[in-house]
Order: C-alpha cells, then structure tokens, then sequence
C-alpha cells in the first residue's frame, strides 16, 4: 500500500470500519511510513479532541422531568 | 372531529366503544421497558438536537416531541436492536418536517463544491501533534460545528459526537454508506479548518502567512 491509498482510508481506519486485512495493511504502512504515521496521529487527536469537547452537555433534570410527567399522562 | 350533520339527518347513534385499555400490567412494563431501552439514550437526543436546531429551548421541545412519538410507536420498535438509532430517525424527521423551517434558513451551501483543506499539512512542521487543539474551548468547538452545513453537521455529530456506525448514519440519514463516508471526510477537514483558522487568529499558532 502508497501513502496515498493509506490517506484515503485514514479515516475509515481510525473509526474501524474497514476490513481486518486492509486494516492490518494500513497498520504495516504506517509503522514504517513516519509521515503517514505522524499524519493518523494527528487526525487521531483532532477526533478524541472532538469528542471530548462535545460530550460535556446532556439533557437538562428539567427536560427529563417533563417526559417523564408526559409519559405518565400517556 | 366530527363533522357536523346536515341537517334532517337521525341523531347519531352511541359513540362505538373505545378500544380496550391495555391493562394497567401491560402498560407498567410498557412504561418500564421505555425508561430502560429508550430514556438511556436522552442526553444523546438532546446533544444531537441541540446541534440540528441550535437553540437550547428548541432542543428541549424537539426532544420531547420524539419521545412522546417513540413512546406511542414502542410497540413498533423491534425489541433487541439499535434503540439509538431508531430513536435518531424519529428526531430527524420531528426536525426536517416541524422544526427546520422555523430554527434555520434552508441551506444554500453546495458542499461538493467545498474544496477539502488538509491542516496537518499546513502545521507538520511547526506542531505534528495538534497540540493547538489543547487551547480551543468547548463553545468554540460547538460553535464550528454549529457553522457547518446541515448535511456535514448531522454526519459529524452523529459519527464524532455520539460514535455511531456508518451504517448506522447511513441508515437515519437514509444516505448510502458511501456517501456518510465521503461527508465525514469533507466535513471533518472543514471542521479542522475552521478551528485552525480560529487557532491562528487567537495566535495559538503561527499560521503560514503568505
């Protein structure tokens, strides 16, 4: 596998959902591809970095109260 | 309703009998099995309405309105699956049918003409490790989201923000697989992009200044 059959299954690699074979490919690619390697890295980062700052807000008591209340009148 | 009668018609004969009430057994574990399967996924309902709507009060009622319509269809819900996603589904169309008109101006956006930008190659040399994100808060992460197009917005929300399945996105987008993936790529690089930006204008990091 090129570096740049690697980059088009950047991410779809980073989120698994590529087959065991094309996965482990990607892996040997990148274990000896230092650019490549330091490219999924980074892309790796930015999507835990993601996450991390979205997950912080959820539904408010008062909004679960209220379904709940509904619910009942159901 | 009933529409009214014309007039010289016989009264009406008695209302037909209502349909029998489920027992109050019945609808217990109904109830039960609601708050078990389905209210689990309430901050992840709420999370991906707030980024569909943008407003806090509009999430709230969106939210409400799925759950009371998931909570009437339950029986239709098939017990064992994906309860998330096919709460999702019922959201997104709550949304595209009542509220989208309302909260946001239909999109202009053609984002197939949106050029993907690659920062890592703009920042390899200076930070390789994106530690630059380290300084970006959470408002102004919500807020890049929140000026993405609608149709990169829910695929990013859905895959980086809840952790779902291509095909679970291709399913509540009713997308084919191949397209969430190549959204989620454009979207994601959009994403990036927009923070770099950010990054370089609070001075986190030097830009390329050409």
């Amino acid at each position: 596998m090129n570096c740049r059959e690697c980059k088009e299954h950047l991410y779809e690699y980073l989120d698994r959902e590529l087959t065991p074979a094309v996965a482990e490919e990607i892996r040997q690619h990148i274990a000896e591809c230092p650019p490549c390697g330091e490219n999924f890295d980074f892309e790796k980062v930015f999507l835990t970095f993601v996450r991390a700052r979205c997950r912080a807000h959820g539904a408010s008591p008062d909004l679960r109260r209220r379904i709940l209340d509904e619910l009942l009148d159901e | 309703m009933t529409p009214p009668l014309p007039p010289g018609s016989p009264p009406p004969s008695s209302p037909p009998p209502p349909p029998a009430a489920p027992s109050p057994a019945a609808e217990a574990e109904k109830r039960a099995s609601f708050e078990r399967e389905a209210l689990i996924h309430l901050d992840s309902l709420y999370r991906v309405a707030l980024r569909l709507t943008g407003n806090p009060a509009e999430a709230d009622d969106l939210v409400q309105e799925t759950m009371l319509k998931a909570y009437r269809a339950w029986h239709q819900f098939e017990k064992g699956t994906n309860a998330k996603g096919w709460l999702l589904t019922i959201l997104r169309h709550a949304f595209i049918n009542e509220y989208r008109r309302r909260t946001r101006h239909p999109e202009t956006v053609d984002i197939d003409a949106i050029e993907p930008f690659s920062v890592f190659e703009e920042i390899q040399d200076d930070d390789p490790q994106g530690t630059f994100f380290d300084r970006i808060v959470d408002d102004e992460v919500l807020r890049a989201i929140d000026a993405l197009p609608e149709q990169f917005r829910e695929t990013v929300v859905l895959s980086d923000v809840e952790g779902m399945s291509y095909e679970e996105i291709a399913r509540i987008l009713e997308v084919p697989v191949g397209t969430v993936k190549s959204r989620l790529f454009r979207a994601r690089r959009l994403l990036q992009q927009k923070l770099y930006e950010y990054a370089v204008g609070m001075g986190y990091i030097k830009g390329n200044a050409t």
